[in-house]
């Protein structure tokens, strides 16, 4: 029986947001009266996610998918409810958690700009502490994996979208993560560079058991990938169990077509 | 310790790789050591001292105020409140890496780099211009010296990281944090002298940190404190050291659980 990796119990979160009232008058009006409102980006979310397992986390924008995952990386601190990765608890930002997983946010780098890949892949080899024969090995594998040999010494700002987010992807993966929280990581990219991306997180899934929660957009990502689904709206759970579940109650229609459904009428329980 | 290290190498290369930025800095060092220089002769023409200071003492402490507004000043602190409001924090807070060790290191390669600059455009100028130094006369003056730079060197890296912090709970950290600068270098001494102000506002200004930025550290290699108002300096920075390090722990840790990691 795999092990519980991630685990959420009444996970919540509220933001404080400033309220700007449209044009130049409510820009004037802010300087000397500024209105804010509580927002419930997430309400109490409980789930668990098994070792070696690839889980999609679905929403429409601002259902508290990434807010969730920004939580159980540890960025964000609750406002209520636990959750341990890996045995931690995320928030405490323990070295011993951090050199165990990964978050891979599609529209964001951690690649210098400047330089070239290579020296990104150094870095990370120093921050997490990774052996030398086990970072030739990892950065030689990766790479092959993801075909971008011969594009580690090209400025990183010389790189397309593709090869950029490839690069990323190695990178992050340097120091063998068990854990991976991806943030949409095909956003952007054409339909083969998408393909190549999803062989490479489902090879790396098998081959290293490694537990991964994605949030995509793209349909074809969640079906090509996880055979569980998480779906959140308002914050809120609507729907947690495989995806062959989500087909029988909606209809064998496309993927997205049947999610349109789903939070159009939110009448998942 | 390595990875630190790491990172120091890593800005000495991206910062030597902008090539136009780099030169035009130097440009704009240049201009405003040569305004200060010229300013100050125009004022030494008809008399031999001003404020306490001869001419050579003032000339000195003009070039030295720009070695040490390269090695104090300078530094990446101030995009700190930029990566918190939109969410670069977040890369470095996911790995297991000390932020503010992190910081301090590419503070410290930034500052490598133009204090290597600024000592080449000194010694430059110096000779093209025959400028008379006025070198210590005493080897520990050296030593004293050093240690009062390294001294100011993290008195301001930690003021600038408690300002960065402000990030954490204002999108606006840019207005004050300009002032506050302003204010910083005046009070340090990093324009003039602060013995030209009045006694009152001088001795105001010797209950701040800032005056021992640039004021006290130039004023040793000048040799113009005796070892009583050394040792008191000294002891003085490391005391604002504690109280700023306390006092950006309390920021941080406070930060930290405001963050809200937009744009990331």
């Amino acid at each position: 029986m795999p092990a519980t990796v991630i685990e959420a119990v009444a996970l919540s979160k509220h933001f404080r947001v400033m309220q700007k009232a449209p044009g130049l008058k409510g820009a004037l009006k802010g300087l000397f009266s500024r209105v804010y409102r509580d927002v419930h980006a997430v309400k109490e979310i409980s789930f668990s996610i098994k070792e070696g397992e690839l889980v999609g986390f679905l929403g429409p924008n601002g259902a508290g998918k990434t807010t969730s995952l920004k939580m159980l990386s540890g960025l964000l601190h609750p406002s209520s409810g636990q959750a341990h990765v890996l045995g931690f608890v995320p928030w405490h930002r323990e070295r011993r958690f951090q050199k165990q997983f990964t978050m891979v946010m599609g529209q964001r780098t951690q690649l210098w700009w400047d330089l070239p890949a290579w020296d990104s892949f150094l870095l990370n080899k120093e921050i997490f502490e990774i052996p030398d024969a086990e970072f030739e090995t990892t950065a030689k594998e990766l790479t092959r994996l993801l075909e971008i040999e011969d594009l580690l010494e090209i400025p990183v700002k010389k790189l397309s979208l593709g090869q950029r987010m490839k690069a990323e992807l190695a990178c992050s993966l340097l120091h063998s993560p068990k854990v991976l929280l991806m943030d949409e990581p095909t956003i952007g990219l054409d339909v083969m560079m998408q393909q190549k991306v999803r062989q490479f997180i489902l090879a790396y899934n098998q081959r290293r058991k490694a537990t991964i929660l994605l949030t995509s957009h793209n349909m074809d990502d969640v079906s090509e990938l996880c055979s569980r689904v998480i779906l959140i709206d308002h914050g809120r759970i609507l729907f947690d169990g495989p995806l062959s579940e989500i087909h029988k109650r909606y209809g064998d229609g496309k993927l997205a077509d049947v999610m349109r459904t789903v939070f159009s009428e939110q009448r998942v329980h | 310790m390595k990875k630190y290290w790491f990172v120091y190498s890593l800005y000495w290369q991206e910062g030597l790789s902008r090539r136009a930025s780099f030169f035009m800095e130097r440009f704009r060092s240049l201009v405003v050591l040569l305004s200060f220089y010229y300013l100050w002769s125009a004022l030494l023409t008809h008399r031999t001292s001003f404020a306490g200071y001869d001419r050579s003492q003032m000339i000195t402490y003009v070039l030295g105020m720009n070695i040490l507004r390269s090695l104090v000043f300078a530094g990446k602190s101030d995009e700190i409140a930029w990566e918190i409001n939109r969410g670069v924090l977040s890369g470095y807070l996911l790995k297991p890496v000390n932020f503010m060790a992190y910081a301090f290191s590419r503070d410290l390669s930034e500052k490598s780099i133009n204090l290597l600059s600024a000592l080449i455009e000194v010694c430059v100028l110096s000779k093209v211009l025959g400028i008379a130094i006025a070198w210590p006369h005493r080897w520990d003056t050296w030593v004293w010296f050093i240690m009062a730079m390294a001294g100011a060197v993290v008195m301001n890296f930690l003021l600038s990281f408690i300002v960065g912090c402000w990030g954490f709970w204002t999108a606006e950290s840019g207005g004050p944090r300009f002032c506050l600068e302003l204010l910083l270098e005046f009070s340090a001494g990093a324009f003039f002298p602060l013995s030209v102000l009045s006694r009152p506002l001088q001795a105001f200004l010797q209950k701040l940190p800032s005056p021992y930025l640039v004021f006290f550290p130039l004023n040793i290699f000048l040799e113009k404190l005796n070892p009583t108002q050394i040792t008191y300096g000294i002891m003085t920075q490391f005391l604002w050291i504690l109280v700023l390090a306390g006092g950006t722990r309390l920021v941080w840790m406070r930060g930290l659980n405001a963050y809200a990691a937009q744009g990331s």
